[in-house]
């Protein structure tokens, strides 16, 4: 039994077969009844006819008595064993007994109209009627016996039972050979999608096929399988990515290092060589803390301690993070935040640091870099925005992707490394929120997006 | 003040000991959580800095074991930053952890918090040299000069003088400042050092505000 379950072509053939056995059966019970019902009416008939030709026959002879007295006559008539024929007088007296079988005289209530009777106990069929006759009162009691009709009908009942599980047989026969024969580019799918590794995730599912069914699961397949690719393309060009990144630090540590030993040197030189090393390492560690935070925040199961953030203030205490940075570089920080937002407090704080830290580095001297908050389509925006050059469209899809940089060749030590973007947007995500970014008029535009859903009633 | 430090790698275990004794501390290093067991039953100590992950017998296992023979305090260190395994040292009975890589200055402040024994005392007037730091009335001046600062000025130069001679990290000033608790690769500690140098060293003849090279800055008479 469990294989049949196991097999969908076995399941569907047994269900054929059930199907067919029981539209059969109920068509068998309906022609077995018919039948059953014709049969008794024939034999009603006959009985009747019977009855009639008796009386007929009593009627034309003058010599009710002789006739009476030479049996044989009737029992010819009647033809054979199964049938008989009694013909009482008033006192219920036999005047006339054809009675093969011997069976017992029934006591009946004989009444000027033909009446059928039945006995339960014994299988016969009566039909009584009483007639006078020449100023005599006759009972006619004409019947036959059930066992013939039983016996036949019985025989029909069996050859239909035969023809049923025959017929419930070769449908379960064609319905497995059927279904095995339409599932068949099932199997090919499950055989092609067998075949796929994780080295051929580009190759694509196609079932030879046009059954709706088929090309519904083969579609959602090969839908599944491209965002794999995705996914895994994405990852190896990461991996590559990060062997890149890292080798870049790496290669200036080794080489700066064998320089400085190749002779001896002043205590000051090594010193400035240590140093530098230093800010290598540095590098490489908030690289693998980056990295690490990326990988964690993809985990399911990381989940944000939400809280109510007054927006205005964290902003504040971020421009005065950065007042100094940006006075440097003659920029003004102004900050047009409002309201509250629920949010994890450290998580939005280094979002957004990350977002003012970029737009301090690209944007022009002596311009503001403003950061505002707004309600739009039920989310709430934060947005970072600087004046300053444009980014190139190509470039601004990309931008929020690990290691990606709009200038490939701007990698200078104080540089984000191309994942502070990305941490932005891990951020957004863990939210369930996102980040965008645009070009404006001027310059740039960030924009952290929230849903609404994540907002506090009580503002 | 004897130090244990319980780590397996070699080069870890030598630069800890150089710069701990450079400190003034006296070092005993074990390289495997046996030796590690013997000192601490045989031998005591005022602090201990344990790697968690050792050969043989882990830093947890040691931590049950210092905790049995007293209340030695005890600094953890490991390379995995999960809340688990913080939660877990914590919960065993460490006093602090620090998570690889950690800056050395970072390493220096913990070790000195953890050996002072009395509690921090709440001072609210500092001097150094001729500088002198009113923290109730905010006052700060040299020379008797009033230098006027901004509030996060005037936060910077309360945590360099609340730990004369000792360095200050980037990331603890960044911290304890400004509230912000991520690695950041911007400057702005080091432009907020050069506005605060602006106002108490560049008028002055003694410099008192030091950068000490790879790890941070710190407030001191001398270099």
């Amino acid at each position: 039994m469990k294989q049949f379950k196991r097999s969908l072509s076995m399941r569907l053939a047994l269900a054929f077969a059930l199907i067919s056995m029981l539209s059969l059966g109920i068509i068998g019970v309906y022609l077995y009844r018919s039948l059953q019902q014709e049969i008794a009416w024939r034999d009603d008939q006959a009985l009747l006819g019977r009855l009639e030709r008796m009386q007929l026959l009593l009627k034309n002879t003058p010599d009710i008595q002789a006739l009476l007295e030479r049996p044989e006559l009737y029992a010819n008539m009647l033809g054979n064993t199964q049938h008989f024929l009694w013909v009482l007088d008033t006192q219920g007296k036999p005047l006339l007994s054809i009675n093969p079988a011997a069976l017992p005289l029934p006591e009946l209530q004989a009444s000027s109209q033909p009446t059928f009777h039945q006995d339960p106990a014994v299988p016969y069929r009566l039909v009584a009627q009483r007639i006078s006759l020449h100023d005599k009162q006759l009972v006619l009691i004409a019947g036959h016996l059930l066992t013939e009709r039983q016996n036949m009908l019985a025989s029909y009942r069996n050859t239909l039972i035969i023809a049923l599980s025959l017929g419930g047989l070769v449908t379960f026969l064609l319905g497995s050979f059927i279904s095995q024969r339409g599932l068949r580019p099932l199997r090919q799918l499950a055989a092609q999608a067998g075949a796929i590794d994780s080295g051929q995730l580009h190759r694509r599912l196609h079932a030879d096929s046009d059954y709706l069914e088929l090309s519904l699961l083969e579609s959602s397949l090969n839908q599944t399988l491209a965002r794999l690719d995705e996914g895994y393309q994405q990852l190896a060009r990461f991996s590559a990515d990060l062997a890149h990144e890292m080798r870049t630090p790496l290669n200036n540590l080794m080489g700066q290092t064998q320089q400085v030993l190749s002779r001896s040197r002043t205590t000051a030189d090594y010193e400035q060589l240590l140093e530098s090393n230093l800010e290598e390492f540095e590098r490489l560690a908030r690289m693998i803390d980056s990295l690490l935070f990326l990988a964690r925040s993809e985990q399911p199961e990381r989940s944000l301690a939400l809280q109510p953030t007054d927006l205005n203030k964290l902003v504040e205490d971020l421009c005065e993070y950065f007042e100094g940075m940006a006075q440097e570089r003659d920029l003004q920080l102004v900050n047009q935040c409002s309201g509250t937002l629920s949010a994890e407090p450290d998580m939005l704080t280094r979002a957004l640091a990350n977002l003012i830290a970029n737009a301090i580095r690209h944007a022009d001297p002596g311009s503001q870099i403003l950061i505002a908050s707004a309600e739009q389509d039920n989310q709430h925006i934060v947005s970072v925005s600087n004046q300053g050059a444009q980014i190139k469209p190509p470039h601004l899809s990309r931008l929020f992707e690990r290691f990606y940089r709009a200038d490939p060749s701007r990698s200078q030590p104080g540089h984000s490394g191309g994942l502070g973007l990305a941490i932005v947007q891990a951020i957004m995500r863990l939210h369930s929120g996102s980040a965008q970014v645009f070009n404006e008029e001027q310059g740039v535009r960030f924009e952290l997006r929230f849903p609404q859903t994540l907002q506090m009633t009580d503002m | 003040m004897r130090i244990l430090v319980v780590e397996d790698e070699r080069k870890a275990a030598e630069y800890l000991q150089k710069g701990l004794s450079e400190s003034g501390y006296q070092v005993e290093v074990a390289l495997d959580g046996l030796d590690a067991r013997h000192l601490i039953e045989e031998e005591r100590f005022d602090l201990v800095i344990l790697d968690v992950m050792l050969p043989g017998i882990d830093g947890w296992q040691l931590i049950k074991l210092i905790r049995r023979h007293g209340d030695t305090p005890v600094l953890f260190l490991t390379a995995r930053d999960s809340v688990e395994d913080r939660v877990k040292g914590l919960e065993l009975g460490a006093d602090d952890y620090l998570v690889k890589p950690f800056s050395y200055a970072e390493l220096l402040a913990r070790v000195r918090s953890l050996l002072r024994r009395s509690p921090l005392r709440e001072v609210e007037h500092y001097r150094l040299e001729d500088l002198e730091v009113d923290l109730l009335r905010r006052h700060v001046s040299r020379n008797g000069q009033r230098i006027t600062l901004t509030n996060k000025e005037f936060a910077l130069l309360q945590l360099l003088i609340s730990h004369p001679g000792e360095v200050m990290s980037r990331s603890r000033i960044a911290s304890v400042v400004w509230n912000i608790n991520f690695e950041s690769d911007t400057n702005v500690v080091d432009v907020a050092i050069r506005r605060l140098r602006a106002k108490l060293d560049d008028p002055f003849q003694l410099k008192l505000v030091h950068t000490v090279r790879g790890m941070g800055y710190k407030l001191d008479s001398v270099a």
